[in-house]
């Protein structure tokens, strides 16, 4: 008899500690975790909509500037997408409709960033020395002379 | 003789019950409860199997591919990264280095990780070659930044993408030192780990992202290996491609192509 009650004891604290570990439980891990692996499978979902996405591609720019898109993919600047001079599209449209001015930045130093000769360029792409263009100065605006958008070397 | 062989067959008594030793029966116990524990613990209730709209993440495995020698070092993608991702002044997601090479000595630079493009460069040898290196979250297969982390906040997607919940992550930063390529860092507004996402919430509304989109050079490249036709998985199926550090076994998923050997 007293060996059954020793028994019962046992048992009845493991219980316990199985009662308060699997409350405990459900409190402090998050409902998605480890669905698939030792993580909250609900972050994925999270992550996935962490916010709109603000570049559209110029596919999305040429549903209102056809003409402009046009021009641009018939010249030398093809393969520059609009965002890369102006900005995220999410800077001037929203809702599908205009909230902004688009950003248009005429400074030699956006030319520069791409066209300026510096080390590390392949030699093959087109790169001035700013002292030996036109006897250039720092700071003369290259679209003075060169269209941006189909520009001529 | 004869004595003790009736002695061995004489009926045994009613055998007593056999007691359980404490030890025997505490052992016991604790084997039961720490069954039941992990039966508990392994049974978690799964979620909505669900990430975005009309997206499938088991038909989806990605891999980034970069061209180095078409880089010009413009930094659009920086810019784009930026922009597209809100990554604070100062931290990148991904950024360029330029190397300025001779054989006897070399030269990397980063300025603001090349946000602003790159300034032209006087160094004190005579440079053979020069290149830029775009670089990044490699996205790996094997990767220790999810290995140590303490609260499961990093993990990798069945997609193929290394994520950081910032819900969970208590901002330890190992995760920051166990990273070999130097991707993440502690972002000084939320203190938790942030690093590239491969614009997650673009890739899974069928967009590439923000770096590849912006890319005036198709130096950067995104691409899907389940996909038979993908170009980038036919230029990692068939080209010479190469992984920021193979030696460290950790199977990046972002490959270079035309890799120097004095990139790390």
């Amino acid at each position: 008899m007293e060996s059954a009650r020793h028994v019962f004891r046992v048992l009845f604290l493991l219980l316990v500690v199985v009662v308060i570990f699997s409350v405990g439980r459900t409190f402090l891990v998050p409902k998605s975790y480890g669905a698939y692996g030792p993580y909250r499978f609900d972050n994925v979902a999270e992550q996935a909509a962490v916010r709109p996405p603000q570049h559209g591609g110029s596919a999305s720019c040429g549903a209102c500037h056809a003409e402009r898109l046009k021009a641009v993919t018939a010249g030398a600047h093809r393969k520059v997408g609009c965002e890369v001079c102006h900005a995220p599209l999410a800077r001037h449209v929203r809702d599908g409709a205009r909230s902004a001015p688009m950003p248009v930045d005429r400074s030699f130093t956006l030319c520069a960033r791409c066209h300026r000769r510096i080390e590390g360029r392949p030699a093959a792409f087109p790169q001035i020395v700013l002292a030996q263009h036109q006897g250039g100065v720092e700071g003369t605006a290259c679209i003075d002379c060169h269209e941006p958008h189909s520009p001529k070397l | 003789m004869d004595e003790t062989e009736s002695d061995a067959r004489a009926p045994a008594p009613p055998p007593a019950p056999e007691p359980v030793g404490r030890r025997e029966f505490l052992a016991n116990a604790l084997r039961l409860g720490g069954g039941v524990l992990v039966f508990l613990s392994g049974a978690p209730a799964l979620g909505e199997d669900h990430v975005a709209e009309g997206y499938d993440w088991t038909q989806h495995r990605y891999a980034y591919l970069i061209d180095t020698e078409k880089c010009i070092g413009c930094g659009s993608c920086v810019r784009a990264c930026k922009a597209e991702n809100g990554v604070p002044d100062g931290f990148f997601r991904t950024w360029v280095e330029r190397y300025v090479v001779s054989p006897e000595a070399s030269h990397v630079d980063s300025p603001k990780g090349g946000l602003d493009g790159f300034p032209p460069i006087q160094t004190p040898f005579t440079p053979t070659k020069s290149f830029f290196v775009p670089k990044m979250c490699n996205h790996c297969k094997e990767t220790p930044c999810v290995q140590v982390c303490p609260v499961g906040a990093s993990y990798r997607t069945q997609d193929g993408l290394v994520l950081v919940d910032a819900e969970r992550c208590i901002g330890c930063g190992y995760c920051v030192q166990a990273c070999p390529y130097g991707s993440r860092f502690l972002s000084p507004t939320t203190h938790t780990a942030e690093k590239c996402t491969w614009c997650y919430h673009r890739v899974t509304k069928g967009l590439k992202p923000a770096c590849v989109e912006v890319c005036p050079t198709a130096t950067r490249q995104f691409g899907d290996m389940r996909r038979e036709d993908d170009p980038v998985r036919l230029a990692i199926a068939h080209g010479r491609v190469s992984v920021l550090q193979p030696h460290l076994l950790t199977e990046p998923q972002c490959f270079y192509l035309g890799l120097d050997k004095e990139v790390r």
